[in-house]
């Protein structure tokens, strides 16, 4: 198996952790970080900005212990 | 225009899958002739289905594989006998079996083993035969008859001389075994051939009917333990099933292939050959069991029980007496069974709980380390990054 080195990718808990985060900030007043966002609530739009990678946001992965 | 031998060597070999993957869509890609654009479907699909089984990391594995045993469970039979073949043994299937199992009961409650035979013992039925009496454990009931002299004060065997040759015992061995196992008087009669006359120690009546009940339980010739042995032809090769299961003593046999011989009984493989081969037991056993029923339970999900069982290094029952009531978390021990004993216990020895466990927080109001709950985010710098 080859370990992938490129692109980050981000498993289904990380993708949904993410978006909350990011749609709680959102929701709270927090600057936009794309366009045409009139008729989205602010999960969508926190869903858009991941599928951009504007999020300025990463996950910390550690080994256990 | 179908690829060459070389060609989809190259192409599927760098895949990221397992190689008995790897190794099957080269085979059958080779058997097919396919052409590239075929190939490279294929190849896609097998991808897309290969990242539709993986697991992501901080996925709930135990908690699925509990469901999916524990759902097929519901339809299995309460209670079933199954005579295996024509060999007419007993078998324990169906909700007991899987129950003894997840129990590493020490013995099954039917035992049996399936006893591969070598080269030039596993064609003639004759070699076969003859192995079948080394291992089948010989009582003096099978041989002949015994009345029980009150005169006399004395038992008399009257053997069948049949059976003897058959089984190939001698009068002589017969008398020696009984009287070192007994540590009685034994005579091999004069006037009556194939008559052994034994006397207890003392002329006393209890000793004499005592007598008469302890040796049905001498084992004359063979394995004590392997009440039965049904020799059966499969396919080209003779092979025995025994009643029974002697693991350690069936493979000091001669003629017996020690590779291919098989035991129901996990205990037995984990001392004679390790717990990677109980391990790997424990999914048979577990699989065939399921399977038997008519019912698909992944062989993942076994896999992990049998993981969870064996990682020790040695089989461990899942319940009170094995991983549930071992786990170092008092909270996670309080949870299962006997709360307040736990908590007590706890307290009174001034124990730690680390809270690492997914039970433990739970109980005190924590996330747990399980899928989003594991993820730690970091906030970075702001870029205009690439789509995700």
């Amino acid at each position: 198996m080859n370990i992938q080195t490129k692109k980050q990718t981000f498993t289904r808990y990380e993708r949904a952790r993410i978006i909350g985060a990011r749609a709680l900030q959102i929701s709270m007043d927090a600057p936009i970080l794309i366009e045409n966002v009139e008729n989205l609530d602010p999960l969508q739009v926190a869903i858009e900005e991941l599928k951009h990678g504007f999020i300025p946001v990463t996950v910390k992965r550690e080994l256990r212990k | 225009m179908t690829l060459s031998e070389a060609t989809i060597n190259s192409m599927v070999d760098d895949l990221p899958l397992p190689q008995n993957m790897v190794n099957t869509l080269k085979e059958d890609a080779i058997k097919a002739g396919v052409t590239k654009k075929e190939l490279e479907e294929i190849i896609q699909q097998v991808m897309d289905n290969y990242g539709y089984a993986c697991v992501e990391p901080c996925e709930a594995v135990g908690v699925v594989s509990a469901q999916s045993i524990g759902e097929p469970g519901t339809q299995m039979t309460m209670r079933t006998f199954h005579y295996a073949g024509v060999a007419e043994i007993n078998v324990t299937l169906g909700l007991p079996r899987l129950i003894e199992i997840v129990d590493a009961r020490k013995t099954p409650s039917t035992p049996m083993m399936t006893v591969a035979l070598e080269e030039g013992y596993s064609d003639s039925r004759d070699e076969a035969r003859k192995l079948a009496w080394q291992i089948e454990a010989t009582h003096i009931g099978h041989l002949g008859d015994v009345t029980t002299d009150l005169a006399q004060m004395q038992l008399v065997v009257d053997l069948h001389e049949k059976t003897l040759t058959q089984r190939d015992i001698s009068v002589d061995g017969i008398a020696g075994i009984i009287r070192d196992k007994l540590n009685v008087l034994v005579k091999i009669s004069e006037e009556v051939d194939y008559q052994i006359i034994i006397q207890p120690n003392q002329p006393s009546y209890r000793e004499l009917l005592q007598l008469a009940k302890n040796i049905h339980n001498v084992t004359l010739k063979g394995i004590e333990g392997i009440k039965r042995v049904v020799i059966r032809k499969d396919s080209d090769e003779y092979t025995l099933y025994t009643e029974g299961s002697e693991l350690n003593e069936v493979l000091k046999i001669d003629g017996v292939d020690v590779t291919r011989t098989y035991t129901n009984n996990i205990a037995e493989i984990y001392e004679v050959f390790g717990i990677e081969a109980a391990r790997n037991a424990l999914v048979k056993e577990a699989m065939d069991t399921l399977s038997e029923q008519g019912l698909n339970v992944d062989i993942r999900h076994i896999m992990l029980v049998a993981d969870i069982m064996t990682c020790d290094g040695e089989v461990k029952q899942i319940g009170r007496h094995g991983i549930s009531g071992e786990k170092a978390s008092v909270f996670a021990r309080a949870a299962f069974e006997v709360t307040v004993n736990h908590l007590l216990d706890a307290g009174i020895r001034g124990d730690v709980d680390e809270l690492n466990g997914v039970t433990e927080n739970i109980i005190i109001g924590q996330p747990i380390k399980l899928g989003t709950g594991d993820v730690h985010l970091v906030a970075t710098k702001p870029v205009k990054g690439e789509s995700v």
